[in-house]
């Protein structure tokens, strides 16, 4: 027990004497758990969390000597920027050309092709489940040949540029646990998201904005998103995302009062710095060490935030590249210019989300509207990152949480049909840092029903998305209850032939 | 040799159970007999002949079970044979220490208790080297001194190779497999299944379930056959609980006897080696991205953190691109220098070059570079990308960049003009070229007269 009572003694004298009057009972009662977790921690978990603060060296913090042994080999990708379509997209209106559906028309999909597959509430009540082909044109371009429907019309334009995978399967057939599994892994919550393990892992590249940092498109409609998408699950607090407002003012607070010019808020703030880590010290919660950070940052970023969520000094070609919405902040095409920004800053992780991809019902025009507001703009963001030789290290993904049926949810017309959820197939794209150039892979049947080739499950994304960091997704790990957790949790392969 | 029964193996295996009760029995009766020497514990005597006929009738069924696992014939002979002659020396001396003790050995009065403490002694001695052969028969013999401080390895150095082509199969691909996977059991003191993998001799020797090894045919092979049973067949190879062999790890093993037929001396030049293999070698070797070059960088020196804290000081971030490989990626922050301390420049790259070859990735954009620093910049011979955009560097500049490793250049923003992409052309390393918003553009790259092995010019 002598160990352990040296740990929980302060090192502050006059807190020593505080805790000396602390009885033997009050202090079992308080500490009988904390104690055993605490030694049990130390003896158990050899990894440290990173920080860079609480006596650690400034000079050399994680990002020069990273504490984890990683990377594990040479990365392709030093950031990334996740474009999540929230909702589901629909890729048979999109991407995955189905020519032989047009002779299907209004025709019941097969039973063979659905292969007892349970479908929703929502359409598995239906007396038909009329194939509905898609009613826009599909097109080939580039010289990679990709077929893109005719609503995404710049997007067209940068095919060479792009990595499709048609073959993309999921385990889950509703929007929560599906964006929840697609962000972290599982289809529970409480999970570490992607940005979290990443920012856990490998540390940041700019310590004066976060690592890990979501925008989410303003006015979204549809289903909702949680904050738990970008949350740290288990890992310590200071590796989740930090949400931007979408709007003109992305992080609130951060300009000081009227009056008060800030002078000694460092003052202050070392001073809370030194009172918190007499508590780390004394009860050597790691939440203290994250709130300090937390602390920290704040400050940091109330220069650097300004600086960099303003994009008014941009010339307007590129406004004009980006579209006439990214003049207006908080919409998809101005998140991706300050997502750009962002990058270009060091910031390691921009998840950014478009919500309202759920076509139920109303599909084509749904699809339509969806395509329009994000269309230039993310053709725009890989232009971008291309010409400023940012694509060389700069991973862009593009995609949603399942894709959606070929049949009509509800009536089947000339000119109207509806999409269920399907998660047996969808197609995503990824653009930049290791990953082929001008390349599909991939294939489903007829229908864009089930997968025919190279099937590539949400773990195998993940796998894949680890490796191009330089990360081998079996170990990076992290104990917690008992047992060590990874992003792939027991699964998941690297995808290697969409490597370059 | 005649099967032995099954059930006798079954008992067999009781053996490294059952064989420290007599350790416990008889090292208690040696530290009863000391204390007991002492009047105050004079009554704990009483227990000893408990304790030593407790530990003999343990050691006489340790011995026979004992006997009964070595008929598997999983174990070097040599080792065995010392092991079972101290099990039964340690067995028969407990019962002469134990009949001595309860006078059934009679012995003047006085030599009693001599004769009682050096026989215990002898027997914890014995007991101790028992036990080590023992525990080598087991665990192997390097068990025991595997982590001990201070001890040097002897481990077969392999000269890293550059290419895979002169790897030789065997011993770069091959063996690190058995190795990591196999050797724990089936080695020249724990031959698991009679089967050593140890060295050539032992693998075509093979084990009792005949040749481990066909050559020239992998799937008529039982280490092949084994691994790529039914993870759940009792005869799957690793057994449950040891790691299973990757599918790269057996697609090299069927190789190595299919293509180098087994052999133990050709390189993977010289045998057919299909795509994939070499693919899983380099792999292996550590020769993937960047092939050659990787494995020339490996030698790099380590950087003391002192010279790291400097550079950081400096401004620059650095960060390691592989764990422990002391290759960096280095940053310049764009606007760390600007026109104001732009004298800095020259002091900063001064400091960075302490860490010359250690840089993979140069990024310096935006920081008030020129033409005159480019001398600079080719100290960093290593340098696979490098980032200038957004610096003041002209035509002049380029025609001095004297980097021979780099692949990826970032020129977008600078001051350069068509005159350049000739020069640039002439890098054979380049693959790729960012010139965007530059004085060039599609036409000039289309109007010069340039070879096919060109790098690829990024404008849009």
């Amino acid at each position: 027990m002598c160990d352990h009572h040296d740990i929980l003694r302060s090192n502050n004298k006059d807190l020593q004497s505080v805790e000396k009057q602390i009885d033997r009972r009050h202090f079992l009662k308080k500490t009988s758990l904390g104690i055993g977790a605490l030694a049990l921690g130390s003896l158990l978990n050899t990894e440290k969390a990173w920080s860079s603060i609480g006596g650690a060296d400034k000079a050399i913090n994680s990002f020069t000597k990273n504490k984890l042994g990683l990377p594990h080999h040479l990365p392709k990708a030093k950031r990334i920027i996740y474009l999540f379509q929230s909702g589901g997209p629909s890729q048979l209106d999109l991407f995955d050309y189905k020519p032989k559906l047009v002779d299907m028309f209004g025709k019941d999909l097969p039973e063979s092709v659905i292969g007892g597959q349970r479908l929703t509430g929502m359409s598995g009540s239906q007396s038909s489940l009329p194939v509905a082909p898609s009613l826009f044109k599909f097109k080939q371009y580039g010289e990679s040949r990709a077929w893109v429907s005719e609503i995404m019309p710049h997007l067209s334009e940068v095919v060479d540029d792009l990595c499709f995978v048609k073959s993309m399967q999921t385990d889950q057939i509703n929007h929560t646990p599906a964006v929840t599994f697609m962000q972290t892994g599982h289809q529970l919550p409480g999970r570490p998201s992607i940005g979290s393990w990443l920012s856990y892992g490998l540390g940041s590249d700019n310590e004066n904005l976060p690592t890990f940092i979501t925008l989410i498109s303003k006015n979204g409609s549809g289903q909702p998103l949680k904050a738990g998408l970008w949350g740290n699950g288990f890992l310590p607090t200071e590796h989740q995302g930090v949400q931007f407002r979408s709007g003109k003012d992305p992080v609130l607070y951060l300009n000081n009062p009227d009056n008060y010019d800030g002078t000694d808020r460092k003052k202050m703030l070392d001073y809370l710095g030194k009172l918190n880590s007499i508590q780390h010290d004394a009860y050597g919660d790691p939440e203290i060490q994250s709130r300090m950070a937390q602390y920290e940052m704040a400050f940091r970023m109330q220069t650097s935030i300004p600086e960099v969520t303003d994009t008014s000094d941009e010339p307007d070609h590129v406004f004009e590249m980006y579209g006439k919405d990214s003049r207006d902040a908080g919409t998809y095409a101005a998140n991706c210019l300050m997502a750009r920004k962002l990058l270009e800053k060091g910031v390691k992780f921009v998840q950014l989300y478009h919500q309202g991809w759920d076509q139920h019902i109303g599909c084509p025009w749904g699809v339509k509207n969806k395509a329009k507001q994000t269309d230039q703009a993310t053709a725009a963001l890989i232009k971008d990152l291309k010409q400023r030789g940012m694509l060389d290290d700069t991973l862009v993904v593009w995609g949603g949480e399942f894709g959606r049926t070929v049949y009509s949810q509800g009536q089947l017309t000339e000119k109207n049909y509806g999409r269920d959820h399907h998660p047996k197939a969808f197609t995503m794209f990824m653009a930049g840092a290791g990953v082929k150039p001008g390349f599909t892979y991939g294939e489903t049947d007829d229908f864009s029903y089930n997968v025919t080739k190279d099937p590539v499950h949400v773990h195998d994304f993940h796998a894949t998305l680890l490796h191009l960091f330089g990360v081998d997704h079996e170990r990076l790990t992290f104990k917690h209850q008992g047992r060590r957790y990874r992003l792939t949790d027991v699964h998941g392969h690297v995808v290697k032939d969409i490597l370059t | 040799m005649s099967q032995t029964p099954d059930f006798v193996l079954f008992l067999g295996r009781f053996h490294p159970l059952v064989v420290h009760l007599p350790i416990g029995f008889l090292f208690f009766a040696f530290v009863l007999e000391i204390f007991g020497k002492k009047k105050k514990y004079e009554n704990i005597t009483v227990a000893i002949p408990l304790a030593l006929m407790l530990g003999f009738l343990s050691a006489l069924i340790a011995c026979i079970l004992g006997y009964m696992l070595s008929l598997s014939g999983d174990y070097d002979e040599n080792m065995l044979d010392s092991h079972f002659w101290f099990g039964v020396f340690t067995t028969v001396l407990t019962l002469v220490a134990w009949l001595i003790r309860v006078d059934k050995i009679k012995l003047p009065n006085k030599n009693k208790l001599k004769a009682n403490i050096s026989a215990l002694t002898v027997i914890v001695i014995l007991l101790s080297v028992t036990g080590h052969y023992g525990g080598n028969l087991t665990h192997g013999s390097d068990y025991l001194t595997k982590y001990m401080p201070f001890n040097k390895k002897e481990e077969k150095v392999l000269v890293p190779v550059e290419k895979v082509e002169d790897a030789v199969v065997f011993d770069y691909l091959v063996a690190p497999i058995l190795d990591a996977k196999c050797t724990s059991c089936h080695n020249e003191s724990k031959k698991k299944g009679g089967l050593s993998l140890i060295d050539s001799l032992s693998i075509m020797k093979g084990g009792k379930g005949g040749e481990a090894v066909v050559v020239g045919s992998a799937n008529k092979s039982e280490i092949v056959k084994r691994v790529l049973l039914d993870p759940h067949h009792e005869d799957f190879m690793p057994p449950e609980g040891k790691t299973p062999l990757t599918e790269e790890e057996i697609a090299v093993i069927t190789y190595w006897i299919n293509n180098a037929f087994a052999g133990f001396s050709n390189t993977v030049g010289a045998v057919k080696t299909p795509e994939n293999i070499t693919k899983i070698a380099s792999n292996m070797l550590g020769l993937s991205a960047g092939a050659a070059k990787q494995a020339s960088l490996k030698a790099l020196p380590k950087i003391p953190d002192d010279v790291l804290k400097e550079i950081v000081a400096q401004g620059f971030r650095v960060s390691e691109l592989v764990f422990n490989s002391n290759i960096y990626a280095v940053e310049l922050p764009a606007n760390t220098v600007t026109a104001n301390n732009s004298s800095e420049l020259k002091s900063k790259l001064e400091t960075l070059a302490k860490i010359k070859d250690n840089i993979l990735w140069l990024y310096l954009e935006d920081n008030q570079i020129t033409d005159s620093y480019i001398d600079d910049i080719n100290q960093f011979k290593n340098v696979q990308k490098l980032k200038l955009n957004k610096n003041n560097i002209t035509d002049a500049g380029i025609s001095k960049i004297n980097l021979p490793q780099l692949e990826v250049l970032n020129l977008f923003g600078t001051k350069i003009t068509k005159a350049s992409l000739p020069v640039l052309a002439n890098i054979k390393t380049l693959n790729k070229v960012y010139i965007w918003n530059t004085s060039i553009s599609k036409e000039d790259i289309e109007n010069t007269n340039l070879e096919n092995d060109v790098p690829d010019f990024v404008l849009n």
